[in-house]
């Protein structure tokens, strides 16, 4: 066998060893490459940063199923970071069924790390005062559009069984008016429902966190200004680690800087092998010219 | 009569929702709260459905001892587990419900998703070739999408980023745009004709 038909033939196992080590070795070695902020996830985070706080709410859809957890659940968690340093209500809820238990993770771990860094009552976070968690609905579309007139009509109790009327917070937030944007973190097309019916209708604001095969799609909407803001996969999620970090919302960096750290190293090895296959068959095909 | 009554219903409901979307009168969005509400209460029926999809097809699975049978099992005991676990002792941020979900089936569902890893550098390697212009293109914005966002990217020449981003912002936008144009006028057509009556597969059975 030439060498050329021989880089074309490399057994699969050995792609498949080399693509775990490289996976698992980010997670020994700490190295932490500065990553470059694309302006969309930029404009989200300022968008945030605009919200007085104590003001409007936030209201994050978690539409991210276990499948998808390492690209969204570091975003999920940045961005409940970012609201709760800046005292911004958050209204989650969820139209995926898989996602409630990874929204009540977010939630929960985000809170508790707060509260232990609190240093009177005061300092801690209140559920039903300063967040909520809504839960899963069926029909998605029209629960979206009939949250424009009444937020409490569609989730008449929380995803515990509470009646929301008994949280102070939902006496702030009864519609869209009062939300100033809707960040829909998601592993399927949800975005684009937000964009096409409440948007429309009732002009709220859109932004979104999604997988890094669904972010290409929604690139016309940030121009048009549809919507406010994206982050964009594993990088967007580091990205927006990192200004949370930058803005002192955090103490240290999460989960997606070492997710990337390992996305990178795969980025690599992947290029190299179709490097390699596309050399092997030029080579390949210019010698079976030749024999002709 | 009966094709005629779903076919006046859905005539009349198609039209009315669509006037009532344009028209923000105290009347037009009690009309469409109340509609929406019957949409919501209809869809979690068909969670209902799938339900019992799920139990009659793998019951039978048992019944006959087809191939795999006991994968069926473990299939419908998961389902009556979890179900019976949250009803009797909640969702809370503590329960056993909660710990089930985090503990076993995120990584489950996390692991089967890791494979597509593996399989994806296995077939970019075999089948990502050079074979024509448009294949050649696509190969070239490849890299460059991915050694741009790279967070080294930077490092191996300042503006590969940038150019990244250009990729995405303008070729990739253009034809993105094309693909959203092109499927909201099927939809837009496809609407009308569900709604005049044109279309009428969704109504199931022979013409």
């Amino acid at each position: 066998m030439r060498w050329y038909d021989r880089i074309t033939k490399i057994d699969r196992r050995i792609i498949y060893l080399l693509l775990t080590s490289l996976v698992i070795l980010p997670f020994f070695l700490k190295i932490t490459i500065p990553q470059n902020i694309m302006p969309q996830t930029k404009r989200l985070f300022d968008f945030i940063e605009s919200i007085p706080p104590n003001d409007k709410a936030v209201m994050i859809s978690f539409d991210y199923t276990p499948q998808t957890q390492p690209e969204c659940h570091p975003m999920a968690k940045s961005l409940l970071k970012q609201c709760f340093s800046r005292g911004i209500p958050v209204i989650g809820l969820s139209f995926d069924p898989q996602a409630p238990g990874l929204a009540v993770d977010a939630l929960t771990s985000t809170v508790r790390e707060f509260d232990s860094l609190a240093t009177n009552k005061e300092d801690s976070l209140v559920y039903g005062i300063d967040y909520v968690y809504l839960g899963w609905k069926s029909g998605r579309i029209a629960a979206q559009l009939d949250m424009g007139e009444s937020i409490a009509g569609v989730f008449p109790r929380d995803y515990f069984g509470t009646s929301i009327d008994s949280f102070p917070l939902m006496d702030k937030v009864k519609n869209y008016k009062n939300v100033a944007i809707v960040v829909v973190l998601a592993s399927a097309d949800y975005p684009l429902d937000w964009i096409r019916y409440p948007q429309t209708r009732y002009g709220v604001n859109v932004g979104a966190g999604l997988t890094a095969v669904m972010a290409p799609k929604y690139y016309p909407f940030i121009q048009t200004g549809q919507m406010s803001g994206l982050m964009s996969g594993m990088k967007g999620a580091a990205e927006y680690e990192k200004l949370v970090l930058e803005h002192g919302y955090a103490r240290t960096l999460g989960t997606a800087e070492t997710g990337m750290n390992s996305q990178s190293m795969i980025h690599i090895l992947i290029m190299i092998f179709i490097l390699l296959g596309n050399v092997g068959y030029f080579f390949s095909r210019r010698s079976k010219k030749g024999m002709k | 009569m009966k094709r005629r009554i779903p076919l006046g219903i859905c005539l009349i409901m198609g039209i009315l929702m669509i006037i009532q979307f344009f028209i923000p009168h105290p009347v037009s969005l009690e009309f469409s709260s109340v509609i929406y509400k019957w949409v919501i209460v209809l869809m979690a029926f068909a969670l209902v459905l799938a339900i019992g999809n799920l139990i009659r097809h793998h019951g039978q699975k048992i019944r006959k001892k087809k191939q795999d049978w006991p994968y069926s099992v473990v299939t419908l005991f998961g389902m009556t587990a979890m179900a019976v676990i949250g009803l009797v002792w909640g969702v809370d941020p503590d329960s056993l419900y909660q710990s089930i979900y985090l503990n076993v089936m995120a990584p489950l569902g996390g692991t089967m998703f890791a494979l597509l890893a593996y399989y994806m550098a296995s077939a970019a390697y075999r089948a990502f070739r050079a074979r024509s212009l448009e294949a050649t293109l696509l190969l070239v914005s490849a890299f460059i999408v991915m050694i741009g966002f790279m967070p080294f990217g930077k490092y191996i020449h300042a503006r590969f980023p940038a150019f990244a981003e250009w990729v995405m912002q303008v070729p990739n936008m253009a034809s993105q745009r094309g693909i959203l144009l092109g499927v909201a006028f099927g939809s837009i057509a496809t609407a009308l004709k569900i709604i005049l009556g044109i279309e009428r597969s969704w109504l199931g059975g022979k013409e």
